[in-house]
């Protein structure tokens, strides 16, 4: 193979039918995979009847062109699917071992649909593809399950969910490799409703260049341009990506006590370097990745990844909680489960305001550090306020009556930023097609952290094309499907460079950008079907009317309006956020 | 949070440096020592329009969340710190000796005035122009013996009691080398004017 393999495995888990179909290239040339592709498919094959959780979702597991090709962080992939969580288009991608040995088995993609009659797990070796009994493995953990299934880094690769997914948490994850996750949005869930317990890989081919001198040299370059960014090369392998804590607390931009305040005073115990000084054993490197971010920690309850930025984060600031042993047990009780961390910490963060104010008969409140574990469990497990809590903080909120008090967007909890004192991180958030996310492209870069270049971050005006461009970059690395920390010391143009080399196709950095564009475009146009629309566009009350009571971002709130308007301007919508005829037929999606 | 006082002091070596043409509107950093600690220019910021949030304070002896930030090079200040005894430290990107380092190993003055302040400058070669530890390290252990030094390609590196004092070994070097270069425009034979020059080149 050189770039694409050209297959794509589908796999009907009702009538249990293997089928094995061609790639569309002209589809590959325009989507490229992981994310790009998974929305061009699920396009066709989930429509707005469709509810999520029955058997007429599917889930589209898809790597790039890059992958398992040895650019650096080639081993990672996606999984796409209507969101229970939000009802959005919806795609996640992980890093670690799995997306790599997938590729080696010798597809571009993985399309499931259906649901099985019992618990099910399917293998792939070189041998084929197998449908087998998952009975033993329902109601066990991601971790029991992953060593019960003979993961082997290099050689055999599990997939699975946890007792989250199986209880049909709308916040549950999808993990790989014992504890990646493919975590935003609930994409467990949907594969709980299947009654799809694992997917285990074993591969044998090899993604060999076409051009291999060209190759060689573009290796040489992006790992030299890795090498000399500090950010990748120092910071990250040195501290993980809570490295980010003291600096984004510093501005006054760390969500505090479920974004009631903006700075925590203990940030400094959640932070990258407390990390480092503490429970942290060693840093670990994904398969082809010099960067290495991957925290290994140990308590005396255990050994394991984590906590990420976002993890210490949600269980931390955004629960008034500074101890930086439960925040990492909490993370552990999520791996286990399959749970994502984000939406879990927010949504507790949530449920301990609904608390204070005599919204929830509940123990739970900020700073309760030895309650988080078991809030967990009880998430996972449908237990107690945790079966409510289970399908994420709008729900909850609204349930209690105060559905403002959920910190989220398109009810996706929002990550570790608060918009007010990050303007394009406002309009990023509310306009990311899969609900308030980092992922969808980050304004801290342009924002706090000067990449490329330093933008006054309470400014609102030109931020909307800033973020378009980051939102369409972020679309271009997904679909490849790359690390995004790779983009923090090489540009689009590496990426079109190592994939003509990788392909044998002459693709250009406006050739990518214009996949991004695709992508975002067809997500919006999906999630328009759907029903969704410009009043979607929006954010938390509290950003918006609540400004900052104190600190460096004292004062401020979201100007989202005029950043709105801007946004569809650029973006070649109408006043309404729809795609025009014009910029569908620019982009060749003119058969929406 | 930078004092006043030395946020000056900054300022106005950071436009002097660019007002003197030795550097591009972005590149270049500058950096003091305080105590067990670094205070150093951010990534991206213009010498010329420096304001007190364009510096980043970050600790000496171990790394912290002041990398998300500062330049680049800071690696290299880093270890310049600890390896001399330096308590300023400017990079920047002087043409003409970035010229010279394209063909030289050593850049040696022939002028009074650079013979006198600086002798001569060596030039080291990494195969990492930026950032890197290989380059940290390389260029740390030249101004062991060195007061200034030039980077091959890429641009020089001075130290000093203060900002200004590193500051003036880049005036300097550059000097030196418009020197050279118009000599050699010239075309004419050097009329050695110094009493044991030749012991230059094994300052």
């Amino acid at each position: 193979m050189e770039g694409w393999t050209g297959k794509i495995l589908d796999i009907d888990l009702s009538s249990r039918t293997i089928v094995e179909k061609s790639l569309d290239m002209e589809m590959g040339r325009l989507y490229l995979g992981g994310r790009g592709l998974g929305a061009r498919l699920l396009w066709d094959l989930v429509g707005p009847q469709v509810d999520p959780l029955s058997p007429e979702n599917v889930l589209i597991f898809a790597t790039g062109p890059l992958t398992a090709s040895g650019v650096q962080t080639s081993n990672r992939f996606s999984v796409s699917t209507k969101s229970p969580l939000t009802g959005t288009v919806m795609d996640a991608n992980s890093g670690g071992w799995w997306g790599m040995q997938f590729k080696r088995c010798g597809y571009d993609a993985l399309i499931v649909r259906g649901k099985a009659e019992k618990a099910t797990l399917i293998e792939i070796t070189p041998e084929g593809t197998a449908l087998k009994d998952a009975a033993n493995l329902w109601g066990k953990g991601v971790f029991a399950t992953t060593a019960a299934l003979g993961q082997n880094n290099n050689k055999r690769n599990v997939l699975c969910i946890g007792p989250a997914g199986e209880n049909l948490s709308r916040l549950a994850a999808i993990m790989n490799d014992r504890e990646r996750a493919l975590a935003r949005g609930g994409p467990g869930a949907v594969m709980g409703s299947k009654n799809l317990k694992a997917i285990v890989v074993e591969g044998s081919q090899k993604n060999r260049p076409a051009d291999r001198e060209n190759f060689k040299f573009m290796l040489y370059e992006t790992g030299k341009l890795i090498k000399a960014s500090p950010l990748t090369s120092q910071a990250l392998p040195e501290f993980g990506t809570a490295v980010v804590m003291n600096v984004v607390n510093e501005i006054g931009a760390l969500p505090t006590r479920n974004f009631q305040q903006s700075q925590f005073e203990n940030a400094d115990k959640i932070s990258g370097e407390s990390l480092a000084d503490s429970i942290l054993v060693k840093n670990q490197a994904c398969w082809a990745c010099p960067i290495s971010c991957t925290r290994i920690s140990r308590t005396k309850k255990g050994e394991g990844e984590g906590p990420e930025y976002e993890t210490a984060w949600s269980f931390g600031a955004m629960c008034g909680v500074d101890d930086l042993e439960a925040i990492f047990e909490a993370n552990m009780a999520c791996n286990d489960n399959g749970l994502d961390t984000i939406s879990v910490g927010s949504t507790i963060g949530c449920a301990m305001e609904l608390a204070e104010r005599g919204l929830v008969d509940t123990e739970l409140r900020f700073g309760r550090a030895d309650l988080l574990v078991e809030t967990v469990h009880d998430i996972a497990l449908r237990r107690g306020l945790g079966a409510e809590m289970a399908d994420g903080s709008y729900r909850f909120a609204e349930k209690y009556g105060a559905p403002e008090l959920s910190m989220s967007a398109k009810k996706l909890e929002m990550p570790a930023y608060d918009p007010r004192a990050m303007q394009g991180q406002g309009l990023l958030f509310a306009t990311s097609n899969r609900g308030g996310c980092h992922m969808r492209g980050n304004m801290l870069g342009p924002e706090v952290l000067a990449l490329p270049r330093l933008i006054d971050r309470f400014a609102y005006q030109t931020k909307a094309g800033i973020v378009a461009n980051h939102q369409n970059t972020s679309a271009v690395v997904d679909s490849l499907v790359l690390c995004k920390f790779t983009n923090l010391a090489v540009s689009v143009e590496f990426f079109a460079r190592l994939l003509s080399a990788v392909s044998g196709m002459d693709f250009k950095s406006d050739d990518l950008m214009k996949v991004g564009e695709r992508t975002w475009n067809i997500e919006r146009l999906y999630n328009l079907r759907e029903g969704f629309s410009k009043t979607d566009d929006t954010l938390p009350n509290r950003l918006l009317e609540e400004p900052i009571a104190e600190g460096p971002s004292q004062g401020h709130t979201v100007h989202l309006a005029p950043m709105l308007e801007e946004y569809y301007q650029f973006r070649g919508w109408d006043e309404n956020g729809v795609p025009t005829l014009k910029k569908k037929t620019e982009l060749s999606l003119d058969f929406i | 949070m930078i004092d006043k006082r030395l946020f000056e002091q900054f300022q106005y070596i950071g436009r002097d440096i660019f007002d003197a043409g030795l550097t591009s509107s972005h590149g270049g950093n500058m950096s003091v020592r305080v105590g067990d600690r670094i205070i150093i220019k951010r990534r991206g910021a213009q010498f010329r329009r420096l304001v007190p949030e364009d510096f980043v304070e970050t600790k000496l002896y171990s790394k912290d969340s002041g990398l998300m930030r500062a330049s680049t090079e800071l690696i290299v200040h880093r270890e310049i710190y600890l390896r001399t005894s330096a308590l300023a430290v400017v990079h920047c990107h002087p043409r003409s000796s970035i010229a010279l380092s394209l063909c030289r190993d050593e850049i040696i003055p022939i002028d009074n005035e650079g013979s006198y302040l600086l002798r001569k400058i060596p030039v080291v070669s990494v195969e990492y122009a930026s950032g890197s530890r290989e380059m940290a390290e390389t260029v740390a252990e030249a101004l062991k013996s060195y007061k200034i030094i030039m980077q091959r390609g890429h641009g020089c590196f001075s130290i000093g009691e203060t900002l200004e004092d590193a500051y003036q070994w880049v005036s300097a070097l550059e000097e030196v080398s418009d020197i050279i270069l118009k000599h050699k425009l010239l075309g004419e034979p050097l009329i050695e004017y110094r009493k044991h020059s030749e012991s230059y080149e094994k300052w």
